[in-house]
């Protein structure tokens, strides 16, 4: 069944992959552009002070213009879709093609078909966002720069398992649909919703990407043990409610 | 009939099971609407069973209770001797199944798929596959999207079979086939599964093909059984009386009429009157015959399978429904 869903999923996760590879080498290289042009843009009226002090800091450090650019804006862009693509796809397209009854009538559990499912779009999302790091890593070292690896690395996870919160939403909202479009637009909802910053006690900006893109994290100042508690409880609920449903579900 | 699991094959089938399927006032429900309705009958082990029924009856619904698809409402069923909610898994380990839909993965070519069904069956027989699908001039490689319907019919039947299950349960397996085709396909089920002494249940619209076919049949109808009898036991005691009277005979005659030992339904129109009558039609003949308003004319016409089930078909506002066995 894993070969099967590898292969149903290949264009979507090459699909992917690529898009993920392209954004983040650009995410990296578009410093040097912006380089060039930031003595024009920092001079716009539509920036504040602190906005230009901001940029000036990331432009200073591939670093911080590496994580700004990529861990906390496009692979969230890039992941949270495919995730939605993914899940929500991955029982309502069986119903809708109507390959529900083949699926289901072989001698395999219930929970074994929707975790298989689930392991099968978490592996390609994880491949994504190692090919994605892979290639801000490459990128940087053609500029004669580095980063640091190990928080690269844990950033790399960190926005891999906020990915599999999407995933796991959109495969709770897959199991009762009748068609992908409806648990795809559910997941994307969700997904939009998770990123509106609330705030808290202190008045500082929070919300659920923030977790996922750690810049503490990334500067490897502590291990992010909060950062992937949240992250990993965010994963795992959607998916233990699309079990039960999933249980339930009569075809 | 009674089931005694004495021991279990190799294959987890149990031995001495007598019945390959057996329900027990089966309900299935969608929302607040009842599709299969106290459904209580049994296949034997080696039968061909014919399942019958005009569309929204309840086969299809009564089919996914089997296999696990969709819960009972109420009532119980057991297929192969194993419970279809505690034991679906091992239901669905000995039971082969083609859909009505006949929905393969269009994505995936004709090796992917049957790698596929090869992975996630118990056992696999790769050399039935492989004659079956040269048998029926499948190609080897290929896209399964680009098949047409029929070939995917043909192609269902081959995973199926490759999973030598001990009952098939097809729902609708030849809609969309050429006669020709469908001529192939039922000599291959029968080749394949009922000269093996496996179990063959199957649903079908084609109703001459169950009776070339079928050794048992249960006609259902708005989820309620009409009737389930060896066919040729159906046909041997089910017959037609036609009869003509002189003049429109009156409404207390038919109610006598449907009160005779033997009579199913009565329907009248005009001068005359039909009458399904079921086990000893010349006794039954005979009292109509020496009745007081007797009719000038009376014919006993024999029954085949497509005739039996309209007469079950028709409206019940025309005469009384049949009572099922």
């Amino acid at each position: 069944m894993v070969a099967k869903e590898l292969l149903e999923n290949r264009w979507k996760a090459g699909l992917g992959g690529l898009v993920a590879l392209l954004m983040a080498v650009f995410a990296v290289y578009s410093l040097v552009w912006v380089k060039q042009l930031s003595p024009l843009t920092l001079d716009t009226p539509l920036l504040s002070t602190a906005d230009r002090t901001l940029v000036r800091q990331e432009l200073a450090s591939i670093e911080v213009w590496t994580w700004a650019n990529w861990f906390a804006k496009n692979a969230g862009l890039i992941l949270a879709p495919l995730a939605a693509v993914l899940g929500g796809s991955a029982i309502a397209g069986e119903v809708s093609r109507g390959t529900i009854f083949l699926l289901l009538s072989k001698p395999l559990s219930r929970d074994r078909v929707l975790l298989t499912k689930y392991a099968v779009s978490a592996t390609i999302l994880l491949l994504v966002s190692v090919l994605a790091s892979v290639g801000i890593v490459l990128t940087t070292l053609a500029l004669g720069r580095s980063l640091p690896l190990g928080g690269l690395a844990i950033s790399t996870v960190l926005i891999w398992l906020g990915s599999l919160s999407i995933l796991g939403v959109a495969l709770l909202f897959s199991v009762p649909a009748t068609d992908s479009l409806r648990a795809v637009a559910g997941a994307l909802v969700v997904a939009l919703l998770i990123g509106v910053p609330g705030f808290s006690p202190g008045n500082r900006p929070w919300n659920l990407t923030a977790y996922w893109a750690s810049l503490s994290a990334y500067q490897g100042r502590e291990f992010p043990l909060l950062e992937l508690v949240v992250c990993g409880v965010t994963a795992a609920l959607p998916l233990a409610g699309a079990l039960l449903l999933f249980r339930r579900r009569a075809f | 009939m009674a089931i005694s699991r004495l021991t279990e094959t190799a294959t987890g089938v149990p031995t001495g099971t007598a019945a390959a399927i057996e329900l027990h006032n089966l309900s299935v429900q969608y929302g607040t609407q009842r599709a299969v309705d106290n459904l209580s009958f049994t296949v034997p082990v080696g039968s061909i069973f014919g399942f019958l029924g005009p569309n929204g009856a309840g086969k299809t619904s009564t089919i996914k209770a089997l296999l696990g698809f969709r819960p009972p409402a109420a009532g119980s069923a057991r297929v192969l001797g194993h419970d279809v909610v505690r034991d679906s898994m091992a239901v669905r380990a000995h039971v082969g199944y083609v859909s009505e839909t006949n929905s393969l993965y269009d994505g995936l070519t004709i090796p992917q798929l049957l790698a596929f069904s090869r992975a996630t069956a118990p056992r696999w027989n790769g050399d039935l596959v492989a004659r079956r699908l040269r048998d029926f001039g499948l190609p080897a490689r290929g896209r399964v999207g680009r098949l047409s319907k029929g070939m995917k019919s043909q192609l269902a039947l081959c995973l199926a079979l490759g999973s030598e299950p001990d009952l098939l349960i097809l729902d609708e397996p030849t809609t969309g086939l050429d006669p020709l085709a469908r001529h192939q396909f039922l000599n291959t089920i029968v080749r394949d599964v009922a000269a093996a002494g496996k179990t063959l249940f199957f649903s079908s619209h084609i109703l001459s093909e169950v009776e070339a076919v079928a050794d048992q049949v249960a006609i259902i109808r708005a989820g309620r059984l009409l009737v389930c009898d060896e066919l040729d036991h159906l046909k041997a005691t089910q017959r037609l009386i036609k009869l003509a009277y002189t003049e429109p005979p009156p409404p207390d005659e038919l109610a006598a009429l449907r009160g005779l030992p033997g009579v199913a339904r009565v329907s009248a129109a005009g001068r005359g009157v039909r009458i399904l009558a079921r086990g000893d039609v010349d006794s039954l003949a005979a009292a109509l015959r020496s009745r007081p308003l007797a009719p000038h004319h009376l014919d006993l016409v024999p029954l085949n399978l497509e005739s039996l089930f309209l007469e079950y078909m028709k409206d019940d506002k025309e005469g009384d429904a049949p009572d099922g066995r």
